[in-house]
This record gives C-alpha cells, structure tokens and sequence, in this order.
C-alpha cells in the first residue's frame, strides 16, 4: 500500500493524486476568483474583456458603492430579521418535537416522525399558492413576517430529524438519572440533554443560517417594495437596473456571501462531526 | 431508613406479562439481592420501586406510605446506574450537587454537602474533573456519591459492577459492603453475577420468568434450595443434575448399582450433587466411575469434568490446586449423600 | 410516568405541530383544492372548474417541456455531484499533502447562494468576455463568441455544469466521512485476502458506503427537486422555455400569468411526482437499514 511506504522515497501513485487534485481545485476555483477579480475592477475593464487577467491596480470603488449604499444596509438589515429569528424558531422547534420522538415514543410515533421528515422532501412550490393566499388574508404581504414564518415553518422537518437522531445518542440512563435527581422533563432536555447536543445544535444553525440567508424564492413572492427586500433579492434587482454594473455586483454578491463564510468558519470544528453523526450514523 | 414492601406487584408490556405478582417485605437497613437470568424480571422489578416503570397492578409501600403513583423524586430514593449515568458536560462536583441544585439549595449548602460526601468518597481531589477524565472506579464512587448526597431512604443499585473489569470488581464490591455497615440503610441491588450476590447480601431473592423463586440468606440458599432452579443457580460451578429411576423401592442412577430408596425420596426424578461435594476414590468402592474429560486449573482449585457412561452430561468436580488427575484417566466419584438434593417430577426438592 | 410521559409529549409536540400543520399540512392540501379552481390570486371570487386544469396539463406543450428538462435535470444534478463527490473522497483518503486545503477549496461553493452561483456562471459563459470562450479562444487561436445560455441547446446543462459545481462539496463531505467510519481490519481483510485495489473498492468499500450514498442521493433530490433559484437567476427557463423546469412553470404559471388554480394544478402533479420518488426511496432505505441499523 502507498502508506506503508517510507515516506522519502518518490511515490508516482500519491504523486499523481496530488497532481490531479491540484488541477481540480484550480478548476473548482476559478470562478470564485473571477467574482474577486470582478469587484476590484471597473466596470469598464471587465467589459473590455480584462476580467479574467491579473488587475494592475486595486480598485475599491464597487466596495465602496456598494456598502455606502443605504439601499444595501437596508438589504442586508432586512435578511438579519429574517435569517436570526427563523433560525432560532426552527431549530427549538425541532429540538421540542425531536426530544419526544428520542426519548418519549408513543404508539404511532415513528410514522409521525416520518411525515414531519418527508415534509423536506417536497419542493416547496407545492404550498406557494395557499400560503400566498393565507398571508394575503392576513394583510402580511409585503412584510418580513411570512418569509420569517415559512422558513421556521420548512425548518421543522430537517431540524426534528437531527435534533431527533442525536438525542437518541444520548443514553436513555442519563434522563432516567436526572428524573431520579428530581428533574422535570423540561429540565432534562434543558440542562442534561441540550448542552450535551452542542454539536448537533452547531450544525443546524449553520444548515439554516446559510440555507435562510440564501433563500431568493420566499422573499421573492412574499415581499415587494424595495425596503422589504433581502440581500439576495437586491443582487438580482442590480442587475436588473443597470445590466452591465459587473464590477458593483461582484462587490456586493461577495459582500452577500461572507456573513454565512463566517458562520461555516465559526462552526466547521463540529460541522463534520455532527454531519457524520446526524446523518450517516442516523 | 425505611422498610419497603412489595404486594401483589405485576407489570405487563402491552399483552406480555413480565412480573407476575411478587411479594416481598424488606426491612430497615437490610441489604437484599435480586438475582436472576437476564430476562426474569429483576431490572423491572427494580425500576419499578424507582418509579421509572409503572406498575400494572399492586402496591409498592415505603415506611408503610404507598408510593406506587408517586414520582421518582418524591419517594426518597436513589439509584445507581449500570452505565453510572453520570452527566458527561458536568464536573465531578456538578453530578454529585445536581439533585441538590434541581430542589434549588443555597450555593454554599451545596458546596460543604458535595465536600463532605466526596471526602467520605475519596473524591475530594477529583471535584473539578469532568466524568471523561476519571476512571471506572472513580465514575462509579462519584455515582455513589450522587446517591448518598441527598440521604435517601432506600439505594438501588443496578448491576452496578458490571462494567468493571474483574479486578476492580472485587474492589468496589468491598467498598460497598463497607458503604452499607456505615450507613446502615437499606439496599436493593440487582444482578446476574451470582458471587456478587453470595458475598453482599443480606437475603437473596431469586427470580425467575418473572416470579420470586426463593427468599433467603446466602447460606440458605446454598444448603437449602426450595427446587431445582434456585439450586442450580446458586453455587459454582453449577450444581451437578443426574436423572434417577425409582421403581419397587429400588434407586437407579444411570452407571451405578441399584441401591434401596431412602425413606421420603420415593417420588424423586433427579438427584443433584454440588462439585464440591463428590468425592474421588479408587474404582472399587466408587458410587460411579467415569473418564475425566478436561481439567480446569485456577491455581486454588482445579474443575475436572468427568463423562460417566449412562449419564446425559458430564459431572463436574471441585479438586484441590494440586492434583494428580489427567484428562483421559478413569476415576471412581462417590457421592456425599448427605449433602445431596432430590427432586421430584416438578422440581421440588423433596 | 406513563401520565407524566403523556403531559410532556403533548407539551412539547403542540407547538412545532401546529406550526407544521398549518404551514406546511394545511396548504398541501389547499393545493389540490385550488387545483380545481380557476383563481388568479387577488379576486375574493373564484370558481369550481373540476378537472380543467388537469386536462390543460395534458395538452401544454410547455408543460411537457417542462417535465422532460426536470427529468434530465433531475438525473443528471443526482448522479454528476455523487459520483463527482465520491471521486474526490476517495483521492482526499489516501492521505494526500493538503487534504484539508483541498476539502475547504471543494466546499466553498456550498456556502454560496444560488443567486450567487448563478450570477459567477452567468459571467463565466458570458460571450464576449466570459471565462469559457476566453479559453477556448486561446486553445483554438480564433475568436468564440458562443452565447452558452442564449441558445437552446446548451442552456439547461450549462446550468447543471454551474449546480454540480455548487453540490459535489456536499456529497464529497459526506463520502469522506463515510470513509473513515469504515474499520481499517475490513481493509487490511483486503489486503490478507489479496484484492487488488478495484476488487476492494467495488466488493468493499463501495457497499460499505451505502449508508452514506443514502444521504448523499437524499439530499440531491431534495435540492434538484427545489431547483429552482438558480434557473430562474441563469436562464429564467429561457430560452423559448429550453430550461424550463416544472417548478419554474407553476411560478410562470401562477405569479407571472396569475393563473394560480392552473398553477396548483401543476404543484399537485410536482407533489405525486415527489410521493413517488420518496415512497421509491424510503423502500430502497429499509434495504439499507436491515444491514447498517
């Protein structure tokens, strides 16, 4: 095997692995880069086809249009309302429903459990209509509020399944324990079962922090003036307003981006155990 | 300290039932042992007394107050677990103050209660250790701790020692013992390892499919088993079993000559002989001979088995640590037949 | 206990039920009610028109556009990221120089939004200047000026190029895991028994990821299924409806033509076709749960 040979000798195998990941990851980067290049130079250079070289120079003018822009602050301000609190709704929803399904199960539980969780496999297109209609009923069109609702209301499924198999983990002896102790179901899942879901609680708050933070369709249908849009929602009426501000849109499509890069960095240590744990161990 | 009293306790899973009416009265500080295959109920029974399993139907009594529909909590008991169960994200000190902190204590009495209970413990220098960073041995006195804390009634404790390897099990059974002579309150302690419950208990219960086989003192369960299941589980090695004929007042036992019947064993199917008490002797005067199949050394004492033609199992036999005897002699085995059980057609000891 | 257990369960479960129920249950079921209406989204009236949206299903054209580009879109957004996904796992176990670099470099894109996704590959096939004509024009030393998402012929998998960028860090990160959850004797088994590297991937590993390919393909139809972000910001399912999705055209259909009876129509059709693929896969899951538990 290749790992069991001393390490200075030439290896062709491991060699060519390493070349071809090489070429893949210039691959898989490259458009990135090309966003990067883009907001550092005028709208001008790229369209006169300079896009894709080196700049010469930094240029910091689409940054500056961009975040000087109050349309922008209201843009980004706007997907915080939706994406903080839909974030936090969903995943104590989950974690509510997710508790009774690990560790208080009923006849006929695991078929609801299943229904919850084959909630995620529809496309939501399905529930555009009705709920269009329920939110118009309610005067809430053209507010934050139904984007915020059906986010927490779509999160559910994901979120009881995750939170549902990495309490299962959580031995049966330890809730038994802490009842023994004196404590009431509400205290076993807040002070012995939560704390030790850290992990899992980490990865779904990146999950539907990026997921929300990222979503166009719901902000799309539900939300019409300009000071109710969302950041991604603001990207697209851009390019629709001026159709060739390249440089501009690079600029804010990365600004858009970092606060989930962030997220994902914050999170990374427990995201692959989590993922591995939640989902291949599920 | 208290009494506990079992009456007419049953428990059923959907159709199934899994207790089928116990009783059985405990007394102050007593140190009672539930033993029993896997799946006979003694787990059950103990969680039930915990109050995290309902009864079906009867009455579980504490000082003479029905507890039965009481929460876990309120009923004054504390359990150890197998798996010790402690909280893994809570210091040493946190787990064994959890109970106290749930019934909202000042700080302070926590802190001088913790402190007293790990210096009794041994744990005094472990307090702000996490349960990862701690040994078996240790997980299991923080555990112990945890139950002492709160000056509970009755300790249950379940299989406690069983995730402990042999050495260490030995080590926490005497501490145990020792916990219960200091304390002094009563104790229920489940397990299948049947020289844990020789050596700690007071009496032993013996359950089976769901039913109470004997109540005893660990020496009256040895000398005097109630049938043939008690008598084959308790003791080890296990109780030898020889199928026997009477017929016109004459004994048979595959592989020795018919002698007459003793007076009161008219009715016996099977006569049981513990290892220890066949002895071996040259043919000739021997009750059975036989070829000795495998020897077992322990260094104390040695377990040959023997395969006597007629007889539908090998016997085995408890030897001293030195022995002559190799696999493939023959040997003469005589019976102590004062020591020895008869049974009847449905397990009775006659 | 069973009366405590009983108050906690209702206790705990009303909440996310009800706002399940009457934001994901309830307008599942509306849907196949305003499937036979003929509402157009602001008029309180409407009318009961029976099967007429159905029929209308059967004769639109575009609508038989539309489920043939889903189900090429479909397959191909499965099958391109998982298997790309899988290669990538396996050449990052071997334990290569930089494994994390290159995990981190192959999972960036997950993070981007959609809308973003599109708008980098928008640029990319740009004709004048995108990065995709600039090399072909300077391997081919001639100007190309190919416009990839302007014509109907290579519109729809130039989106899928752009959505298999975006998932295969996905699928990659599961793969990996999978990986390294197998025990290292099956292996060294392998190497004990004499199976060459093939025989071992394909006899071993490979049905040792089942679990993980469970997840993988899971989540694959769950995002192609909702494909539909980044059509919508490439190509708009232009052009001359070439990438047209079903999903796009009940948009189309309700919130640009307001024809939202008709609209719910198709979301009822969308919905069957996702009862089928879930009852399929939760069949082939029981397979794999009688194995790995």
């Amino acid at each position: 095997m290749a790992d069991t040979l001393p390490a200075t000798r030439f290896n062709p195998w491991s060699a060519t692995i390493f070349t071809v990941l090489c070429v893949l990851a210039v691959l898989f980067l490259l458009p990135t880069v090309g966003v990067l290049l883009s907001s550092i130079k005028t709208t001008r250079e790229i369209s006169m086809g300079e896009l894709w070289s080196l700049p010469a120079s930094l240029y910091l003018g689409n940054f500056a249009e961009v975040l000087g822009s109050p349309a922008v602050h209201q843009y980004f301000l706007n997907t915080l309302l939706v994406t903080v609190p839909a974030t936090a709704v969903s995943i104590t929803l989950g974690a509510l429903a997710g508790y009774v399904f690990a560790k208080l199960p009923f006849r006929g539980s695991n078929a609801l459990f299943l229904v919850i969780v084959a909630g995620m496999f529809f496309p939501p297109q399905v529930i555009l209509v009705p709920l269009f209609r329920l939110f118009n009923g309610m005067g809430l069109i053209d507010t934050l509020w139904p984007v915020i609702i059906v986010h927490s209301a779509l999160g559910i499924p994901i979120c009881v399944l995750m939170m549902r198999n990495f309490f299962a983990t959580v031995p049966n002896a330890l809730r038994e324990a802490a009842i023994m102790e004196g404590a009431s179901e509400w205290q076993v899942l807040t002070r012995v079962v939560l704390p030790l879901s850290l992990p899992a609680l980490a990865v779904l708050a990146t999950l539907q922090f990026t997921w929300i933070w990222n979503d166009f369709l719901w902000p799309l249908i539900f939300t019409q003036s300009d000071d109710k849009r969302t950041i991604m929602i603001g990207i697209v009426n851009l390019k629709g307003q001026y159709s060739v501000a390249w440089g501009v849109q690079g600029a804010l499509s990365l600004a858009a981006s970092l606060p989930t890069l962030l997220v994902f960095l914050f999170f990374q240590r427990f995201f692959i155990k989590g993922m591995t744990m939640g989902a291949v161990k599920g | 300290m208290a009494q506990l009293q079992l009456s007419d306790l049953r428990k059923s899973f959907g159709t199934v039932q899994v207790i089928k009416g116990l009783n059985l009265d405990i007394a102050d500080g007593e140190f009672v042992v539930f033993v029993g295959p896997s799946g006979c109920g003694k787990s059950t029974t103990l969680r039930m007394i915990a109050g995290l399993e309902d009864a079906t139907a009867g009455v579980i009594a504490l000082d003479g107050r029905d507890v039965t529909r009481t929460r876990p909590a309120d009923r004054s008991i504390a359990m150890v677990f197998q798996s010790y169960a402690l909280f893994p994200h809570m210091t040493v000190a946190d787990n064994i103050g959890f109970g106290l902190q749930l019934r909202k204590e000042d700080r302070a009495t926590i802190t001088k209660r913790v402190a007293e209970v790990a210096e009794t413990l041994q744990l005094t220098p472990l307090l702000a250790r996490y349960p990862r960073e701690l040994s078996g041995g240790q997980r299991q006195r923080v555990a112990i701790g945890r139950a002492i804390i709160r000056n509970p009634k009755v300790f249950l404790f379940d299989e406690p020692l069983s995730n402990l390897d042999a050495a260490l099990r030995v080590q926490m059974r005497l501490e145990i013992a020792r916990l219960h002579q200091r304390l002094g309150a009563t104790m229920v302690y489940v397990t299948h390892d049947q020289v844990e419950a020789m050596t700690l208990a007071d009496r032993i219960v013996v359950f089976n499919d769901g039913r109470i086989e004997q109540v005893g003192t660990p020496m009256d369960l040895y000398e005097h088993p109630a049938n043939r299941f008690v008598a084959g589980f308790i003791g080890a090695p296990a109780m030898n079993f020889l199928p026997v004929r009477v017929t016109g007042g004459r004994l048979e036992v595959p592989g020795t000559e018919p002698t007459p019947v003793p007076p009161g064993k008219e009715a016996a199917t099977e006569l049981g002989v513990r290892p220890e008490h066949l002895a071996v002797l040259a043919s000739s005067t021997a009750d059975l001979v036989g070829e000795v199949e495998l020897i077992e050394r322990l260094g104390a004492e040695t377990y040959a088995y023997v395969r006597v033609p007629g007889l539908p199992s090998d016997l085995t036999i408890r030897l001293p640590g030195e022995t002559e005897i190799r696999p493939r002699s023959s040997i003469g085995l005589k019976i102590d037949w004062t020591r020895a059980k008869w049974f009847d057609a449905s397990g009775k000891v006659l | 206990m069973e009366q405590h257990n009983r108050f906690w369960r209702i206790a705990l479960l009303s909440l996310p039920l009800a706002v399940f129920g009457l934001f994901v249950v309830w307008p599942l079921f509306s849907s196949f009610y305003y499937s036979f209406t003929n509402w157009n989204g602001f008029d309180p009236d409407y009318s009961f028109v029976g099967f007429d949206n159905f029929a209308k299903i059967a004769t639109d054209r575009l609508f038989l556009q539309a489920a043939i580009n889903t189900t090429i879109w479909m397959v191909a957004a499965i099958v391109l990221p998982t298997a790309l996904g899988l290669m990538l796992a396996l050449l990052l176990d071997s334990r290569v120089t930089g494994a994390r670099v290159f995990k981190s470099i192959f999972y960036l894109p997950i993070c981007l939004s959609a809308v973003i996704v599109g708008q980098i590959w928008t640029w990319i096939y740009q004709p004048d200047w995108g990065l995709l004509n600039t090399i072909i024009a300077q391997v081919s030393g001639e100007k190309f000026k190919y416009a990839w998402l302007a014509k109907p012929d290579s519109a729809l998998w130039s989106v899928i190029v752009a959505w298999s960028w975006q998932q295969t860090g996905l699928s990659m990160v599961i793969y990996l895991a999978g990986l390294t959850a197998i025990p290292g004797d099956l292996l060294e088994v392998c190497e004990i028994e004499g199976a060459s590297p093939w025989q071992r991937f394909r006899r071993v590993v490979l049905p040792l990821l089942a679990p993980s390919t469970v997840v993988v393909i899971a989540l694959s139809v769950i995002n192609s299924l909702k494909g539909f972000d980044i059509l919508y910001i490439m190509t708009g399912g232009g052009p001359f409806n070439s990438s047209d999705t079903l999903a796009m055209h009940m948009y189309n259909e309700s919130f640009k033509k307001y024809l939202m009876g008709y609209g719910s129509a198709i979301s009822v059709v969308l919905f069957l076709i996702a009862l089928a693929i879930i009852g399929l896969y939760f069949r082939q899951l029981r397979k794999v749960d009688r194995i790995y538990g």
